[in-house]
């Protein structure tokens, strides 16, 4: 599957609602994690105060990010990992890469990272020919299957299981010939085991970087994390300067909120603390260390004055909750970040100019707020993404020009309410039992579901005449 | 080359910040107060334990299945462990192999005819870690990185045994993370420390939650209560 982009939105949209099954396939992932995150909330009746911490924590370590990152550097250096710097995405995969050919690396194994797709990693390390190992059971599917993700948790969430039967059988190895999913776990479980342990370097991003350590942290319910990390003789960390706090004790509360936002889990099995390379003597590890720290756009979000975007810790609980994302899904923003917080991201790592159109893929109910771990205020920052994009004209002419003449309108009331009868009156015109299945200039709620037949008058008409009879009665 | 471009990227890194928010005090005693300050609400932020003794939360924990593909047993002393792996292996039908971690204390038990050398590289084996710490809030057990400690030997067998000393189970993680503070201050971190809170899971297809991804499918906490 090829990746669609950004700037096609409205297209990849329509795509997407053409899929007869994708809702389905969607709903059957979003719900059951809706319902869980809501179970777990529901059992830690602390949950609001970790929520107001969990924000303190980001916050404070976004206000003094310089000094966090200055001591991260200095403690990592300290436990000889070596430390790279990358303004843009190109710089971070270019910093990888080569790393990967000063070691002659001919394999390299990936543990899920939302920051190595976001610098286009995976592209990189295969247009390079090194063998790129993606570990994550739904990564080493959609990587099998050529598909981007479509969920930052769940990036395989939209193959269903008869599409991973034929993707094993296809690619292992040593495939299952039964459709039990166990069976096809276990076939990946024999596929990947070799290369775990035969890969020349391990690649991971992190969740967490600790400044009073300069350790990268890793969470996973899989282990693939630390089966990627420890064989080979190479770790590369990518992470965005925005995945530091303090210390291990300011991760405590995020990790309290991050799994039961994310999953419903009160905790995922596997949390790993990377402190640079093996130490001597030690039983396993790799011998050389390296983490690259990456902007790319979000040093701008500082400046734009849209750093409460900063204390995202990616649980992708805003999208799991959000009417738009559960009818188009991930594939339609075009984007590595799908979602409310997606449409928020997107335009600082790519542009606003390109990815305007999914700032209004939003119905601003506020469900991503309500259910955000750290209290991020995405229809704010949506709202605020739409007023600069339309004082910069990024928006489509037919869009300035309805929002104008509603603007007009709305300023003159008596021509108001002659408009809106006038449409009262058109609208019951093309409607047939109560519903309208197509009528000029509704195609795009026509084509997917029937529009309801309005009222026979307007709001004012039935207000003006519901004063009346109430002071006829008085 | 890279290096000059790495440097000159960490310049605009820190010239970016500082132009964003050039009023932020960089006085480290202000930081690290305010920094202590959002600590201190960890007591009103954090799920209530299932007892007030730490090994019984924890055994509490598991015992009502919340920490995925775990079981756990308190046994008196150490002697009695090789009793408790031979009934493990019973349970699953194994055979009596068992890769031990290299530590004295557990090399120096009576196996009882079980075979302590084994490959994990090769699938379907059972291992032995001791662990550095409990943690009751997630059911979890604690590993460092060490000569004697590899990590692989906590993600490659099928199946996996945890010994915790019950003194050494604390009741959240914050209680963990102040101890890892403690060690990061005085220079002596690990490679790695490992926060295990059950089995190696997936529920990435179709949702349904399998055992076994590419770690553990068993997971099998004994607590030696004397220690």
């Amino acid at each position: 599957m090829q990746a669609n982009k950004p700037e096609n939105f409205y297209q990849n949209v329509k795509d997407a609602l053409a899929q007869p099954d994708l809702k389905m396939i969607i709903r059957r992932t979003t719900d059951k994690a809706e319902a869980k995150r809501a179970e777990a909330i529901a059992n830690f009746p602390g949950f609001e105060n970790a929520r107001k911490q969990g924000q303190k924590v980001k916050d404070h370590t976004i206000k003094y990010m310089d000094h966090y990152l200055a001591e991260f550097e200095k403690n990592a250096l300290a436990q000889g990992t070596i430390i790279h710097w990358a303004s843009t995405a190109e710089e971070a995969s270019k910093i990888v890469l080569d790393i990967c050919r000063q070691h002659e690396a001919k394999k390299v194994t990936r543990s899920k990272s939302m920051l190595g797709e976001e610098i286009g990693l995976s592209h990189a390390l295969d247009n390079s020919g090194i063998e790129r190992v993606e570990t994550d059971l739904a990564e080493h599917i959609i990587q099998l299957a050529g598909d981007p993700p479509s969920h930052i948790v769940w990036p395989a969430m939209h193959r269903s299981r008869e599409d991973v039967i034929k993707l094993f059988r296809e690619y292992h190895k040593d495939p299952t010939y039964s459709e039990e999913i166990i069976d096809l776990v276990r076939s990946a479980r024999r596929d990947l085991r070799t290369k775990f342990l035969t890969a020349d370097i391990g690649i991971s991003g992190s969740n967490f970087l600790l400044a009073d350590s300069g350790s990268s942290c890793t969470v996973t319910n899989e282990g693939n994390a630390e089966l990627t990390i420890t064989p080979p003789k190479v770790h590369i960390v990518t992470a965005g300067i925005e995945k530091l706090v303090p210390s291990m004790a300011h991760a405590v509360p995020l990790l309290r909120l991050l799994t039961r936002s994310a999953t419903g889990g009160e905790i995922t099995q596997y949390i790993t603390f990377h402190n640079g390379p093996k130490r001597q003597n030690d039983a396993d590890g790799p011998e050389e260390c390296h983490i690259v720290l990456v902007d790319n756009g979000r040093t701008k979000m500082l400046a734009d004055g849209m750093e409460e975007m900063l204390r995202c810790i990616r649980c992708g609980a805003c999208m799991n909750h959000c009417v738009v994302y559960k009818h188009i899904g991930g594939h339609a923003y075009g984007s590595v970040y799908p979602g409310p917080m997606g449409s928020v991201l997107t335009p600082h790592l790519n542009s606003l100019e390109v990815a305007n159109k999914q700032t209004h893929a939003c119905t601003l109910n506020g469900r991503c707020e309500e259910v955000c771990p750290v209290n991020i205020p995405l229809p704010k920052l949506l709202r605020s993404l739409r007023a600069q994009s339309w004082d910069k004209k990024y928006e489509p002419l037919t869009n300035r020009f309805v929002v104008k003449a509603f603007a007009a309108l709305a300023k003159r009331p008596k021509l108001f309410q002659l408009v809106s009868s006038c449409g009262v009156i058109f609208m019951r015109l093309c409607s047939r039992q109560g519903w309208i299945k197509s009528m000029p200039l509704a195609g795009g709620w026509t084509r997917n579901r029937d529009l309801i037949e309005p009222e026979s008058k307007t709001f004012m008409q039935q207000y003006k005449a519901m004063k009346k009879a109430k002071s006829d009665g008085a | 080359m890279n290096k000059q471009k790495s440097e000159m990227s960490r310049a605009n890194i820190f010239s970016a910040i500082k132009a964003a928010a050039p009023t932020t005090s960089m006085d480290v005693n202000t930081i690290q107060n305010e920094a202590l300050e959002i600590l201190g609400e960890s007591e009103f932020a954090r799920p209530a334990l299932l007892a007030e003794d730490a090994a019984e939360a924890l055994t509490l924990r598991i015992e009502a299945g919340l920490v995925i593909g775990t079981s756990c047993e308190k046994i008196a002393s150490l002697d009695q462990l090789p009793d408790s792996v031979n009934q493990f292996l019973a349970k699953y039908a194994l055979p009596a192999e068992l890769k031990v971690q290299e530590i004295e204390r557990l090399k120096a038990l009576n196996w009882q005819g079980i075979t302590t050398e084994v490959d994990i590289k090769n699938d379907n084996t059972v291992g032995l870690c001791w662990a550095e710490y409990g943690i009751a809030e997630t059911g979890t057990f604690v590993v460092h990185s060490g000569p004697d400690m590899p990590i692989l030997l906590n993600f490659l067998p099928l199946y996996l045994l945890a010994v915790i000393p019950k003194s050494k189970i604390l009741p959240y993680m914050d209680d963990y993370a102040l101890i890892a503070g403690e060690i990061a201050r005085k220079g002596g971190t690990p490679r790695n420390m490992c926060l295990i809170s059950g089995v190696s899971g997936t529920t990435d297809i179709e949702g349904v939650l399998i055992q076994g991804a590419h770690g553990p499918e068993v997971l099998h906490i004994v607590i030696i209560e004397d220690q």
